[in-house]
């Protein structure tokens, strides 16, 4: 998953400035919204809502709920659905899948940003007799995949219940497994939903089973649902505000709130997403931040409905927006806990700061584009705290950035202490730890076999094998994050031909033999190329690596060894025999343009190639070299 | 970068009187410690006008099957051309040469009529110029000599194909002022010129040689060799360079054949796999007729041109210096104030152009050459040469730091030998002596004066240290 996982985070950053523009300009487009039966003129999504209006949801007419699912199984659908059922947006106008502002989200059918939006939806309940309350109903989107399992958490601290959302052709996979964990760790209320079932393949029944036998839910619990056709889903907002309890925070407090998310906004700064838990917030409070201690004003705040609509107010167990000049979403981090100015407050359980723990080396293939590529991290970055960024310079790949994430980017893994282990006899390095994952995979039973030695082979622990149904079987297995940041999804998929699964949420570190592998051209260590392995596989991964290192680079006008090695000791080598001839001894008259392109593009190909000492590298040596390395 | 920008190509070339560059008594040359230039180093300053002129004569019997110029296949159907040249003449000759001719009336000389330098060198070349008519090729050469006039004793030289020739047609030739003759042997291999598509066989090589050998008034010969063909042995090679040693010409020419998209070896062949030799196989052979060829007393001139002393071809030379030539004829290319133009490959697009020549609704543009470029050209033909680049001129042209540049990058090639570094006696220095004189820095200090790519080895992989040397000029 680490690869698509990469490309999403990576996507997503970079659309995400687009995205805020994109959904800017749908607000300028539509001052008028056309509203469905559930909406009401003074709750029309445009314009703003008086806070005393707002002041009549108390906590027992509030309900905090998110939707959770593995990729594909309806999710989006759903939320649209919702939406459109309460009058917030209008049906089959605007984008369809409205919380996935996210161009890549809408693309590739996967949330990867979490949004939320309030919904009013009237329910008439046994305990109210002919009484109709309206009720605040505030949808708290997840990221769709547990890498980013801390943002899940924070997202799901703010609910007290959660749909889980099974396919029911598919049945459970890896993801609902994650999911459903998260929200039972959070002691929320669930809702099964078990949709599509409008497939021909629909087998809702067989996916109840596997709900009673995975997760002990009653089937009776079960809600059948097509989010496509409609089926079903008048039960859904019902069984949110019968079955989720509401937010309990107390409303007398000073107020104390959980930072869900937060985002750049060229025209508005920082717009941080809060849940209420105790007390109030108003316009010109101050708050403080109980990790960073800064005080901020609030500038704005309100709810989003689904766009930002300023309420001026926040009550207890709501959730909404704030401005409050923050200049950077570092300031605004994840899970912590914004707060009265001046008053020591109990911060809310579970935020962790930043832990970076996979980095990454951005490098532009041409030098001279080094700029542009600064400019345009800069831009991803401001969007992001998870990511930090430092420039670095590598004798291969000359003027870069080392970009520090939390999820997974194709990179490489860094240990304690690397340093340590690089070239440093003087000291005796202790012992070397490394990041490991508990991994969870679906899969048909045919394909047991294979998977469990893919997993041994990627130094798997196995902690769990059972069958989920009488075709299917889940694993679970301890296994260091190293061994699946490359290219472990696509060897499973591969293996399974496409039918597996699979999902891992971080786990502790352990400790490991692990040796840093230096790999040198003519001699000449290739910063860029050094990697930690194993030191059970370093002779082979040596020797694998040097092999393929041979083919791919380019015969130049000098032999070239190529050699893997640990501290001094070279475990693999090759040498790569000079180039003999390239000349063109051609009858060309007095034509000699044609030759001069041909040496142009020469000199191009030369120019896209890194070089270390005088050795040219093909770009694509670094990637192989990653993949490799990363899998064995 | 403007002309005006820069000093040494600012003034203009003089006026009057034409400079007349007579052709040179066959000396020695090249000598180890040559004194004098065998020929002036390539041209930097303002593009002195055109002295020479390429004809492109299209006709063949059939195409070779490597071959990928433009030419006209006149097919077997057409009236074979009798070796006397008599008789029956293909329309399409004539008409072509009637084009030629309109072409040739239709440019006017650089700079100005009067004031124009005489042709020192005429290069009939195709195709199979030997085809064509000695009276129309003699009608060509009239028409240069009135167009641009011929200097006292011009270097004037044909291809000729064994096959196409006797012995009378060929004095014709040398009778309209033809002077030199490059015959185009390819190999001595009968199967061999079977496989290339050839349209002579090895009898007709040994009849060729021994008309041109036998020629009076002709001195001046070329042999052209292929190496690297499909099939082809080392002893096969060895065998060609042989005979081609024992046929005595002033010249030799050997290519290394190149697979060209679209011809019938694109097709059927990819380099460096059977049967075309490898890499290091189709080294062997370049290295092998360097070697036979050095020790039979010629002279590694260019990267494939090998002569006697005193035996370069003129007409070649001109182009490895960056001096402007003329050019007539379907797809040829010539190089006039500076710019570089190919006419079109298609014959009717040819006729097209000619008449838009005569219309006046095309002119051959005159530009200021952009200085990257020019110090790109200036690297990759003088590279070609044993002769080198001249640092010093290069230097004032194009700046010290330029060449400072350039002879870091190639510091590391002196050491292994592909680069050799020479003094103003053109004495080889040593690697060491090389890398303490760049570091001399001062300019009067310095030793260095050319480097050049060694042979064998540096012209091998002359692509390489070439477009090294453009990656310094245009990063």
């Amino acid at each position: 998953m680490a690869g698509a996982a990469a490309l999403r985070r990576s996507a997503r950053r970079i659309v995400r400035p687009l995205a805020t523009a994109t959904a800017l300009s749908r607000t300028l487009q539509q001052p008028e919204r056309l509203f469905s039966s559930q909406a009401s003129p003074e709750h029309g999504p445009r314009g703003a809502m008086s806070g005393s209006e707002l002041g009549l949801y108390t906590p027992e007419l509030i309900r905090n709920f998110s939707i959770i699912a593995h990729v594909d199984h309806g999710k989006s659908t759903l939320a649209d659905r919702l939406l459109e059922l309460t009058g917030t947006i209008q049906k089959g106008h605007g984008q369809p899948q409205y919380l996935d502002k996210l161009q890549v989200e809408r693309e590739r059918g996967i949330t990867v940003k979490a949004q939320t939006a309030t919904m009013f939806y009237w329910h008439t309940s046994a305990s109210h007799g002919p009484d109709t309350p309206r009720y605040l109903l505030n949808l708290i989107d997840t990221p769709g995949h547990v890498d980013f399992s801390y943002e899940v958490s924070r997202s799901l601290a703010a609910c007290q219940g959660a749909l889980l959302v099974v396919d029911a052709a598919q049945g459970v996979q890896a993801q609902t497994i994650a999911n459903f964990y998260l929200a039972f760790e959070s002691n929320l209320s669930i809702v099964p939903v078990i949709n599509k079932i409008d497939q021909p393949t629909a087998d809702p029944d067989n996916v109840k089973d596997q709900l009673k036998r995975l997760f002990d839910i009653d089937p009776s619990e079960a809600l059948l649902t097509s989010a496509k056709t409609g089926k079903g889903l008048e039960q859904v907002l019902p069984a949110v505000i019968e079955r989720i309890p509401s937010p309990p925070g107390k409303c007398d407090s000073p107020v104390r709130m959980l930072l869900l998310d937060s985002y750049f906004d060229e025209y508005k700064g920082v717009i941080c997403h809060v849940a209420v838990v105790d007390g109030a917030l108003h316009k010109g409070d101050k708050i403080a931040s109980a990790a960073t201690g800064r005080t901020y004003e609030v500038q704005d705040v309100g709810i989003m409905h689904p766009e930002l609509t300023p309420t001026g107010v926040l009550y207890t167990g709501q959730v909404g927006y704030v401005i409050s000049g923050m200049r950077s979403t570092k300031e605004a981090r994840i899970g912590d806990t914004l707060h009265q100015a001046k008053i020591t407050v109990e911060p809310l359980p579970g935020f962790k700061p930043a832990k970076h723990m996979v980095f990454s080396g951005l490098y532009p293939a041409d030098g001279s584009d080094f700029e542009a590529l600064s400019h345009a991290i800069e831009k991803l970055t401001c969007n992001d705290a998870s990511v930090s960024v430092t420039k670095e310079t590598s004798t291969a790949l000359g003027m870069g950035f080392r970009k520090l994430n939390l999820g997974s980017f194709c990179s490489k893994v860094q240990v304690e202490n690397p340093a340590a282990l690089a070239s440093n006899p003087g000291k005796r390095v202790v012992g070397c730890w490394e990041p490991t994952v508990i991994a969870t995979i679906i899969i048909p039973s045919e394909y047991v076999g294979p998977v469990i030695m893919l997993c041994s082979e990627r130094r798997g622990e196995q902690i769990e094998y059972t069958f989920i149904d009488a075709q299917r079987a889940l694993l679970k297995y301890r296994l260091p994050l190293k061994e699946i940041i490359v290219d472990f999804y696509n060897e499973l998929k591969g293996i399974t031909s496409g039918y597996a699964t699979f999902d891992y949420e971080d786990s502790e570190y352990q400790q490991s033999d692990l040796v840093k592998m230096d790999i040198l051209l003519n001699g000449q260590p290739v910063d860029a190329m050094a990697t930690i392995v194993h030191n059970q596989k370093a002779q082979r991964i040596g020797r694998e690596l040097v092999e393929k290192l041979k083919k791919i680079i380019d015969r130049q006008m000098f032999e070239i060894t190529i050699q893997a090695a640990i501290g001094s000791k070279v475990i693999a080598r090759e040498t790569l025999s000079a180039m003999r001839k390239n000349v063109l001894a051609k009858c060309y008259g007095g034509d000699i343009t044609r030759k001069k392109k041909l040496l142009e593009k020469q000199k191009e190909g030369k120019k896209r190639m890194k070089r270390v000492g005088s050795v040219d590298i093909p770009q694509e040596a670094f990637h192989e070299l990653l993949k490799s390395s990363g899998s064995k | 970068m403007l002309r005006s920008a820069f000093p040494l190509v600012s003034h203009l070339p003089p006026k009057k009187p034409p400079r007349i560059r007579p052709r040179p008594p066959p000396v020695h040359r090249y000598a180890a410690a040559a004194t004098s230039h065998p020929f002036t180093p390539p041209s930097l300053s303002p593009p002195l006008p055109p002295a020479s002129a390429y004809v492109h004569l299209p006709f063949c019997r059939k195409r070779c099957h490597y071959c990928d110029f433009p030419i006209v296949a006149l097919g077997s159907s057409s009236p074979t051309p009798s070796p006397r040249g008599e008789g029956a003449e293909d329309p399409r000759i004539t008409d072509y040469v009637r084009l030629l001719l309109r072409e040739v009336a239709a440019t006017r000389p650089v700079p100005d009529a009067d004031d124009g330098v005489p042709l020192e060198t005429v290069f009939f070349g195709g195709g199979t110029p030997s085809l064509v008519p000695p009276r129309l090729v003699a009608a060509v050469l009239d028409a240069l000599r009135g167009q641009f006039g011929l200097s006292q004793c011009p270097e004037v030289s044909i291809e000729m194909d064994p096959g196409t020739f006797d012995a009378a047609r060929l004095r014709e030739l040398v009778g309209a002022g033809v002077n030199r003759v490059s015959l185009g042997v390819q190999a001595f291999q009968e199967d061999l010129l079977r496989a290339c598509g050839r349209a002579h066989g090895l009898r007709e090589v040994h009849e060729a040689v021994e008309i041109v050998t036998a020629c009076e008034g002709l001195q001046n010969w070329s042999m052209d060799l292929i190496s690297s063909l499909p099939n082809q042995t080392e002893a096969m090679w060895e065998e060609s360079l042989r005979c081609t040693v024992d046929a005595r010409p002033t010249h030799v020419s050997v290519y290394d054949l190149q697979i060209e998209q679209g011809t019938k070896f694109g097709q059927m062949y990819t380099p460096g796999v059977h049967p075309l030799p490898s890499d290091s196989e189709s080294a062997n052979l370049y290295k092998i007729a360097s070697k036979r060829l050095s020790e039979a007393g010629y002279h590694h001139y260019e990267i494939s041109s090998y002569c006697k002393p005193g035996y370069e071809c003129k007409h070649n030379v001109t182009y490895w210096q960056n001096r402007s030539f003329y050019a007539f004829g379907l797809g040829s290319a010539s190089y006039i104030n500076s710019v570089r133009f190919s006419r079109p490959r298609r014959m009717k697009e040819y006729a097209e152009w000619v008449q838009n020549l005569e219309d006046g609704t095309w002119s051959h543009e005159s530009r200021n050459s952009d200085m990257k470029e020019m110090a790109m050209d200036v690297v990759m033909l003088s590279l070609r040469t044993a002769w080198g680049l001249d640092l010093r001129s290069f230097s004032k042209s194009f700046g010290k730091s330029l060449t400072l540049s350039l002879c870091n990058t190639f510091k590391p090639f002196v050491e292994s030998g592909l680069v050799v570094a020479m003094d103003m006696q053109r004495q080889a220095l040593s690697p060491g002596d090389f890398e303490l004189d760049l570091q001399s820095e001062c300019d009067s200090g310095s030793r260095s004066a050319f480097i050049r790519l060694s042979d064998p080895d540096g012209f091998l992989l002359s692509n390489e240290l070439i477009s090294l040397a453009f990656g310094i000029i245009s990063p």
